[in-house]
């Protein structure tokens, strides 16, 4: 099998807070925990967790925006960790993100053939006839008429706009895109739309990609592999298929059932988790999810689940599959 | 038994751009002990309705015709001063972010006393209970050490929890709920909504769920109203619709889902986009992107016809199941 393009290992990221008089003393926020995982090139991972799950910490650690305290990155070989400045910015333009917010994320000035062409610009040297034609190109591919180069962001719907965003990260034909959340902000019919976009230049361009949402309905749709985050963690792992078939941590389960399914006939049983998510800054010992989980034992309470794997093609961190040891 | 009764309620806004017509003629019921799900897409009206109800609405909107009626009171009648005793007070309302709905200069405690002391007569060590009570009801935790604490000291979820509680104060009838979860993280919004079935079975109150999400309908809601550019295109009980939709908007969203086993196929898509509520539109506005177009669909507006006991859908199709 081949290598795969993408492989985290311990990757660990902590925020440093200023607290007392004067920011003398400070406190430390657990953002990434020790993730790992692998994704093969031409494969969706789907990393799904609630807000302050790390999910989108982790993109941007992916993207070295943010330096991780601990842990390695290799993208195809290369360690990024290792890179100097100028060498991470040749990287970058395979590997590329888009947004949830299209008209936070396009500069509002711009029109659209400035918007796709600006990463030509930076890394690529072309005549501006050249340029036309690949952003003439660019734009054919997700779906817009031509007349959009002209067009500024407040002129177009939320649909077109991520259209836009999504033309400019291919711009520079990347090999891995990040999306994180990039169909929150639609409606239900334009969501379509963009999934079906998103999964046609999946399979046209052989993009890898690393696909962050809350929305586990979407998520089973596009991806291959399922990470779930919990407070800086990955809990569980494995494919599509198996996390809905047979969600192992109590975390998934509850995620699962709290997500509202369109079927009123549905009889399933309903597990609403007291609580909220902890706060990052105050973990609780043990399992972080130790609080609010509806299983939990004695020895969640102050040992840390590692995470293992229960089968060839699923990894869980929970005590509950210690036994099976 | 009807509690509130919409009918055929026309709202206009008047913009720089021009007129915005954002309800043409809107139609529904609401049964006492109901949860009715307002949904639909952007722009669809669906939050202008919850505002007209309320007699919320901006300074630059106009009711130009249409009833309200609540216990035989077309609320669009009223003074000003006959609907504040109205607001607040048999209909309430909770808002998609409860961090701007609540007060942040007054402690939880402090503004439900507010309202119960707005509401009724009883001394203050009465109101206290209640107060205590009505937090514990919608299942804050800690309710003594609630009452003094602030909305920002509050998460996401708790925040809702009081917005609800400060609702319930006066006791309404009907509560408007507007996307009250779109805020929130999924286990926290299965907390919320399983509050809501809670209040509306042990209290009895008539709920209109204003959401965009037809999972959120499909598992809180007894009704539902669907919304397409001002106007109601398909209502009814809520097994009937997601077992069958009969207006081809209703029938395209729930298409347009992705599904457990969906993975790799396509999904569909409904062409096109939402027209901006500045074109007039004289005949069905769904028709230039519905792929059962007639010719008669661009000329004429199809009304709700009657498919089954409680199944409406506004479509020229069904035209004939009415007529013969």
């Amino acid at each position: 099998m081949a290598e795969p393009l993408l492989k985290v290992r311990d990757l660990s990221l902590t925020y440093w807070r200023r607290t007392g008089l004067f920011g003398r003393g400070s406190q430390a926020i657990q953002a990434l925990n020790d993730v790992s995982f692998e994704l093969n090139a031409g494969e969706t991972l789907g990393i799904v967790g609630e807000s302050g799950c790390g999910k989108s910490t982790l993109a941007r650690c992916l993207l070295r925006l943010l330096r991780p305290s601990n842990g390695s990155i290799q993208f195809d070989g290369v360690d990024l960790l290792a890179l100097n400045a100028d060498d991470m910015r040749q990287m970058r333009q395979r590997m590329q993100i888009v947004l949830q917010n299209p008209f936070a994320s396009l500069n509002p000035r711009l029109k659209g053939f400035d918007l796709i062409a600006e990463p030509l610009r930076t890394h690529a040297a072309m005549t501006r006839e050249t340029m036309k034609d690949r952003v003439a190109a660019l734009l054919t591919e997700v779906g817009l008429s031509l007349d959009f180069m002209n067009r500024h962001p407040h002129q177009l719907s939320g649909g077109q706009a991520q259209r836009i965003a999504l033309a400019r990260a291919l711009a520079l034909n990347p090999a891995f895109v990040i999306l994180d959340e990039p169909t929150s902000a639609l409606d239900v019919s334009v969501q379509a739309q963009i999934i079906n976009l998103l999964i046609r230049l999946q399979r046209q361009r052989r993009l890898t990609y690393l696909f962050i949402t809350h929305d586990l309905s979407v998520i089973q749709h596009i991806s291959d592999r399922i990470a779930v985050m919990y407070l800086g963690k990955i809990v569980e792992e494995t494919s599509s298929e198996e996390v809905f078939a047979h969600p192992q941590h109590p975390y998934t389960q509850a995620l699962l059932s709290s997500t509202p399914a369109p079927d009123p006939k549905s009889d399933r049983q309903r597990i609403i988790l007291a609580g909220t998510v902890p706060s990052a800054l105050n973990p609780p010992p043990g399992c972080s999810f130790h609080p609010r989980c509806p299983q939990v034992m004695d020895r969640c309470r102050t040992l840390r689940p590692e995470l293992r794997w229960t089968s060839a093609d699923h990894r869980v961190s929970c005590h509950l599959f210690d036994a099976l040891e | 038994m009807t509690l509130l009764k919409v009918e055929n309620l026309h709202v206009q806004f008047t913009t720089p751009f021009g007129i915005v017509r954002a309800l043409r003629g809107i139609d529904f019921e609401l049964d006492k002990g109901d949860i009715m799900g307002l949904v639909g897409e952007t722009g669809c009206g669906k939050s202008v309705t919850g505002r007209s109800i309320m007699r919320l609405l901006d300074e630059n909107a106009e009711v130009t015709e249409g009833r309200i009626i609540f216990n035989k009171t077309d609320l669009l009648r009223l003074s000003e001063r006959e609907m504040h005793a109205i607001r607040g007070d048999r209909i309430a309302m909770i808002f998609q972010d409860p961090a701007t709905a609540l007060n942040p200069l007054f402690t939880i405690g402090g503004q439900i006393n507010d309202v119960l002391r707005a509401h009724s007569p009883a001394p203050a060590a009465q109101r206290r209970k209640a107060t205590l009570e009505l937090l514990a009801s919608v299942g804050l935790p800690d309710p003594a050490q609630m009452m003094d604490v602030y909305p920002h000291q509050l998460s996401g979820g708790q925040q809702q929890r009081a917005m609800i509680a400060l609702s319930l104060a006066a006791e309404p009838e009907v509560i408007i709920a507007d996307e009250p979860t779109t805020a929130l993280d999924v286990t926290i919004q299965a907390q919320i909504l399983d509050l809501l079935r809670t209040l509306q079975r042990e209290r009895a109150i008539s709920v209109i769920l204003i959401t965009h999400d037809l999972g959120i309908v499909a598992e809180t809601c007894q009704k539902v109203a669907v919304l397409y550019a001002g106007r109601v295109v398909e209502q009814g009980a809520v097994a009937a619709i997601f077992a069958g939709p009969q207006h081809p908007y209703s029938r395209g969203l729930l298409a347009a889902l992705p599904r457990p086993g969906s993975r790799g196929t396509d999904l569909k898509v409904i062409p096109g986009n939402v027209p901006s509520g500045l074109e007039r539109i004289d005949g069905c506005a769904f028709a230039p992107r519905c792929e059962f177009v007639m010719e008669r669909c661009h000329r004429l507006q199809p009304p709700l016809f009657s498919l089954a006991a409680e199944h409406q859908a506004a479509c020229l199709l069904h035209e004939d199941r009415v007529h013969g």
